[in-house]
């Protein structure tokens, strides 16, 4: 918690919607100011005008200058939130990682290299900026306009940066970079870092499985069968969801649970343990994918999936069929989504996870667990559409 | 008044009941005059529901006590944590 209380309502609901666009979520930056929701909505329109909108900058690059510009401030709140939100646009954590720390070592292209250096000196020496600095961007063919976007997006980096220390607000995610980095080495650091996601909230605080784990982990082994026996049909569902055959699965799931039992003593409590050992199921499912073909990039990707076929349903479409048929129809037509789809589906719609489990087992960030789990609605409702329009219903 | 694209792209937190009261008004009311979107979201309600109700890959029963053996004598097989596996093997 912050120096003033946080609130969940009282948001506009304009702004609530471009936030959760954005963001997944009402980050806490915002629900700290709500005692003042007319000024929280102004923030938003700002947001919404000079960041979320491209405009002569790619909204990428505003994102990097907000990113860079917030680590040479020390301030750990945005990188931590804004990493989450590069992610969503197709940026790895690794790389927005390395442009916190050090932007020139992040693999960018040279000229937003150089932009960022002009947002870094921007930021941090004012005072011996000058027209030179200016003309860096030119000579890299940036426009004036493009400039003029850069200079206003340290400025608005810069006043957010302030509105979040003055409010002492915390990270909506951990952070996977605590400034201020100048002190320390930063490999190091790195070291110490977590690559994974982690999430704060309710739904992490308490463990059903604590007592067991703890005993297990203090030597009585034969306590992790209870473990077995409690997750193994969630286990075996989320592996047979990735792998489509039940014998492989069998196998698969025995797998898991050793590497789990295996890496017990790393298991640090940060999500529950159930969310941790799907976690685990899963990189073993799509280890076995991978030894016996090319698997789809897991990666974060922004294509949009346009619904095509568009006729209306049967009004109960699930009596037409048995619950044996509709069960093997579901599982034949789930195989064949992306294994991207096809795993967070599984998850959130039949698995039951929430939104934030899904994601904290996926290693994803909320926006991105999302999209995932729509896409994969719509493309299988897609597929579902011959078993289930009115035109099928009439035919058969 | 809300498009189809903005339609869709909240039509997650609106099938998982995850909106704000005044978004779902938005929603409704885009809904009311859209015969597109109206058939996309009762179908993919629908699909939720045929998916969540089908039982798809789910293990057949409790979790069988011979299949709990197994993992446990790979385990004890092994028995101690991975920083000892080197000196195990």
């Amino acid at each position: 918690m912050g120096f003033l209380p946080e609130m969940d309502d009282a948001l506009s609901s304009e702004s609530l919607s471009a936030l959760k666009r954005n963001f997944g979520l009402t980050p806490k930056i915002y629900r700290a100011q709500l005692l003042r929701p007319d000024l929280v909505d102004a923030q938003v329109h700002l947001l919404d005008q000079m960041l979320f909108t491209k405009g002569a900058l790619s909204r990428v690059q505003k994102e990097f200058i907000l990113l860079a510009v917030s680590a040479e401030n020390n301030n750990s709140y945005f990188p931590a939130l804004h990493c989450q939100t590069l992610q969503f646009l197709g940026i790895k954590p690794e790389q927005s990682q390395q442009i916190a720390i050090d932007h020139r070592e992040a693999n960018l292209p040279p000229p937003d290299v150089v932009l960022l250096n002009f947002a870094r000196k921007l930021a941090s020496e004012p005072h011996s900026f000058t027209d030179s600095d200016v003309e860096s961007l030119r000579k890299s063919s940036f426009t004036d306009e493009q400039i003029l976007e850069a200079v206003l997006m340290v400025g608005l980096t810069q006043l957010l940066n302030c509105i979040q220390m003055g409010l002492g607000t915390e990270p909506d995610f951990k952070p996977r970079v605590i400034f201020p980095l100048k002190e320390v080495n930063p490999a190091a650091l790195l070291e110490r870092q977590t690559l994974e996601p982690e999430f704060t909230g309710d739904f992490l605080a308490a463990d059903p499985d604590f007592e067991i784990v703890e005993r297990v982990r203090n030597g009585e082994t034969d306590a992790f069968g209870e473990l077995v026996r409690k997750h193994g049909r969630r286990v075996y569902r989320s592996l047979l969801g990735i792998l489509g055959k039940p014998e492989e699965t069998e196998d698969a799931l025995q797998d898991a649970f050793l590497k789990a039992f295996q890496h017990l003593p790393n298991f640090e409590g940060r999500s529950r343990f159930s969310t941790w050992l799907v976690r685990i199921a899963i990189n073993t499912g799509l280890q076995r994918l991978r030894s016996q073909k090319e698997v789809d990039s897991l990666d974060e990707e922004n294509e949009e999936f346009r619904p095509r076929n568009i006729q209306s349903w049967m009004d109960t479409p699930e009596e037409c069929y048995s619950r044996e048929e509709l069960r093997r129809l579901v599982e034949k037509e789930v195989m064949k989504l992306p294994v991207k789809y096809r795993v967070a589906l599984v998850l959130r719609d039949l698995e039951e996870l929430s939104t934030e489990e899904a994601a904290a087992a996926l290693g994803l960030s909320i926006p991105g667990v999302k999209a995932r789990i729509l896409r994969g609605r719509l493309m299988l409702r897609e597929a579902m559409v011959p078993y289930f329009t009115k035109v099928s219903a009439s035919k058969s | 008044m809300i498009s189809c694209r903005d339609f869709i792209s909240e039509l997650g937190n609106l099938l998982d009941d995850d909106v704000a009261n005044e978004i779902r008004e938005q929603l409704q009311a885009h809904l009311a005059h859209c015969n597109t979107c109206q058939v996309l979201y009762d179908s993919t309600r629908k699909t939720l529901h045929i998916v969540t109700e089908s039982g798809s890959f789910e293990y057949p029963g409790p979790i069988a006590e011979p299949l709990v053996t197994k993992v446990m004598d790979r385990i004890r097989a092994g028995c101690q944590l991975p920083n000892n596996d080197a000196q195990e093997s």
